[in-house]
């Protein structure tokens, strides 16, 4: 048996997906966070008669009607897989509009269910349903559910529902909406379409009572206007970005994090003593330094990870994250983007894949690609490592260090989208419309649950792809061309070492021009927590994180002085990294989302300037700020970033040329 | 006939008209409940954005759809 799940945006569709098949997808409180249809089995404990019982998550839409532009997933979905019957997940707190998409539901032919969820909100809202009636009137059994809610949820209610009006083998009814049948033309969809509206009130106005009009300020709206402020919300935004980093990187991470790298020294000493004195150097070395040591740093900073993943959910289950993307707009609207392109960015905030699908949704094709090409440069979970690594290391732990990055990287996005703009001379403008969703009190558990979930990714690439690459840094720095293993005193010898100077030479100019850091660059693209691995082989330092001090990088003066660079050079550094392009996994991800070679090439390239010229600002104006000079190779430098200036300008004056058709205005759906 | 931008706020205005010639805009909108006949209220202006009420649900539009708005 295969149930749809369909309803409007926010309404708690994933949410109820995960509580009824036990999965963990991504949700949001806010609209727009599932792109793609996902499938799961309906869990045992709702499922007692172990029927084969399959759920298909549906992106949110507000309609389906043809001729209006509302992307038809749905329709798509019930067309060619005839599932057997479709759970309707109707928010509570809003039947007038929902209940529109319910009566085209009820047309398929499909047996519906109805999903009254969020049914806690409408006591504290003094909104009473009256539940029989409204199943008699959409001809169809309404279930109250709290999908949020671990028990008491009124979910296997609606599974039972559900199995009994399949069983039944009756066919849907549906509302008589007058001409509905017989339209053909957009003209007569659209009349019958507003006489579908008007049934729906005469439903809403039956079944609801209201004891306050929802259209009477509330406290939600006096927050709305302090966080959403003109001038305030900014700084509130950075004010609670900054908390994030320091509760994970000064707060509470570090303490985890020392238990943690506790076990892996643990690790490290008891395979030293179980390997014992007779076995093969390069062995015990790949095995030692190589893998445990390479992957052990990675993974010191997983808790460091969790404890940011876990703020992050928190944040975004609470609501607030609507209000920066109607914060953002005003600026986004500046460089030819919308609000809506915020979203995927925060999405991406904890991984760069999901945040580039998440562009999906956008209608207008420059912005849909520009906000692909630039959603990157927010830094993922993966460069986190990096950034408490150095922040860690050069900037005693500062969580400035990761806020600015944060910021820095919306600066960067803002410029970028400011260049594509001129260079694809797509002046359009787009209207700006998203439903704000309620605060609520985010939930501990569903954040425990997105945190445990996140870490197991991140052990398990930790365990694999990092393990893997790790390993081969190892063995390439172990032996030279004539696969001799290299002399200690001659380390420039090794296979790594040659690969990677020639491309070192091109880091002068930025201030790290040593072939240990254009290593770690180069593994970053596999994946950007190889950085941090390749960095601690190729120094020979096995754990950054301190286990006596409670800091987390410990011996902070020992490591800079293993690694040779200074503050500024570091900055240089992780800005380097953090701004060149992600991971192959997200360029992956963009490459599906750009659907054209033309613009992934030019994507790689923007990005790749973009990480050299501001790692180059950052290292000369730095050395000049603060030794009276600039830095090394600056001539050389210069002409590489007046190249990359040059080019980017030519190409903004020849797209500004073009022919300037009427700006057109596309709707941004959220 | 104005324009929602330039209307009060906490007061209830009937929709006119969608002023604009984007017809996805106007069936987007239609599928809110924001079409001529129907009820919207401003909540708060913040900036240039704008929050409103339509049917029993808070949106934030932009000051483009508050001036294609007639209300």
């Amino acid at each position: 048996m295969k149930i749809a799940l369909a309803g409007n945006p926010n309404s708690g569709k994933t949410t109820l997906f995960n509580a009824i098949t036990g999965r963990v997808e991504h949700v949001g409180n806010w609209p727009g966070v599932t792109v793609e249809k996902k499938e799961g089995d309906i869990k045992q404990s709702l499922n007692p008669k172990k029927e084969n019982l399959i759920v298909v998550d549906l992106p949110g839409a507000y309609s389906m009607s043809p001729y209006t532009s509302e992307e038809s997933i749905t329709k798509d979905f019930v067309l060619t897989e005839k599932p057997d019957a479709i759970i309707n997940i109707v928010d509570a707190t809003n039947l007038s509009r929902s209940l529109f998409f319910t009566t085209q539901l009820l047309e398929l032919g499909i047996p519906v269910v109805v999903a009254l969820n969020k049914s806690d909100l409408t006591e504290e809202k003094g909104i009473a349903i009256d539940i029989p009636a409204l199943s008699d009137a959409l001809h169809c059994p309404v279930i109250q559910t709290v999908a949020a809610k671990s028990a008491n949820n009124g979910l296997p209610e609606l599974i039972n529902a559900v199995i009994t009006v399949v069983r039944s083998g009756k066919k849907q009814v549906a509302l008589n909406i007058g001409g509905v049948r017989n339209a053909s033309t957009k003209e007569q969809f659209e009349k019958a379409d507003k006489k579908r509206f008007a049934v729906v009130n005469t439903i809403v106005a039956e079944v609801e009572r209201r004891k306050v009009s929802s259209e009477k300020q509330t406290l939600q709206d006096k927050v709305d206007r302090i966080v959403a402020h003109k001038w305030l919300g900014i700084p509130i935004f950075a004010l609670i970005i900054w908390l994030v980093f320091s509760i994970s990187q000064t707060w509470v991470g570090p303490w985890f994090a020392d238990t943690f790298v506790g076990w892996i020294d643990l690790l490290y000493e008891s395979v030293a003593a179980l390997l014992g004195e007779e076995v093969n150097p390069v062995l015990g070395a790949l095995l030692l330094d190589g893998i445990i040591g390479g992957v052990g740093a990675v993974i010191g900073f997983l808790p460091l990870i969790m404890v940011l993943f876990f703020c992050l959910a928190l944040l975004e289950d609470c609501g607030y994250m609507a209000r920066v993307a109607m914060v953002m707009d005003r600026f986004f609207k500046k460089v030819g983007l919308s609000g809506r392109s915020i979203i995927p960015m925060i999405i991406g905030t904890g991984c760069s894949i999901p945040g580039v699908m998440a562009t999906r949704t956008i209608k207008n094709e420059r912005q849909r690609r520009t906000t692909a090409m630039l959603a990157p440069f927010m830094p993922c979970g993966a460069k986190l490592p990096i950034i408490a690594l150095f922040a860690g290391v050069f900037f005693s732990d500062n969580s400035w260090v990761g806020t600015s990055m944060y910021f820095l990287g919306i600066v960067v996005i803002l410029l970028g989208a400011l260049i594509i703009r001129q260079i694809t001379g797509d002046f359009s403008r787009s209207y700006f419309i998203m439903e704000l969703p309620e605060y609520r009190i985010p939930s501990v558990k569903r954040a425990a649950i997105s945190m445990l979930m996140r870490a197991k990714a991140f052990i398990i690439k930790a365990g694999t792809i990092i393990l893997v690459s790790n390993a081969v840094v190892q063995m390439l720095q172990t032996f030279d061309w004539q696969l001799q293993v290299v002399a200690e005193t001659a380390p420039e010898t090794s296979i790594l070492a040659t690969i990677a100077s020639p491309l070192a030479l091109l880091f002068i100019p930025l201030g790290f021009g040593m072939w240990q850091f254009a290593a770690a660059a180069v593994t970053g693209f596999i994946a950007k927590e190889n950085v941090v691995g390749t960095l601690a082989v190729c120094f020979g330092i096995t754990n950054f994180i301190d286990t006596e001090e409670l800091a987390l990088v410990g011996g902070a003066a020992d490591v800079s002085s293993v690694m040779g660079i200074g503050a500024v050079a570091a900055l240089s550094y992780l800005v380097f990294n953090l701004f060149t392009p992600p991971c192959f996994a997200a360029i992956g991800a963009m490459n599906s989302e750009l659907e054209s070679k033309k613009w992934l090439a030019a994507a790689i390239a923007f990005q790749l300037s973009m990480g050299y010229v501001l790692a180059f600002l950052v290292y000369q104006i730095g050395t000049l700020a603060t030794t009276g000079s600039f830095g090394a190779g600056f001539l050389g430098g210069l002409i590489a970033v007046a190249v990359i200036a040059g080019t980017i300008g030519y190409l903004m004056r020849k797209g500004s040329k073009k022919e300037q058709s009427l700006p057109e205005i596309g709707v941004v759906k959220a | 006939m104005m324009a929602l931008s330039k209307g009060k706020i906490n007061t209830p205005y009937t929709v006119n008209c969608i002023n604009t010639s984007q017809e996805d805009l106007r069936e987007f909108l239609f599928t809110l409940g924001c079409y001529p006949g129907e009820k919207v209220t401003i909540i708060s202006k913040l900036a240039s954005n704008y929050i409103i009420n339509i049917k029993d649900a808070r949106y934030s539009i932009d000051e483009d759809l508050a001036n294609a708005i007639m209300v």
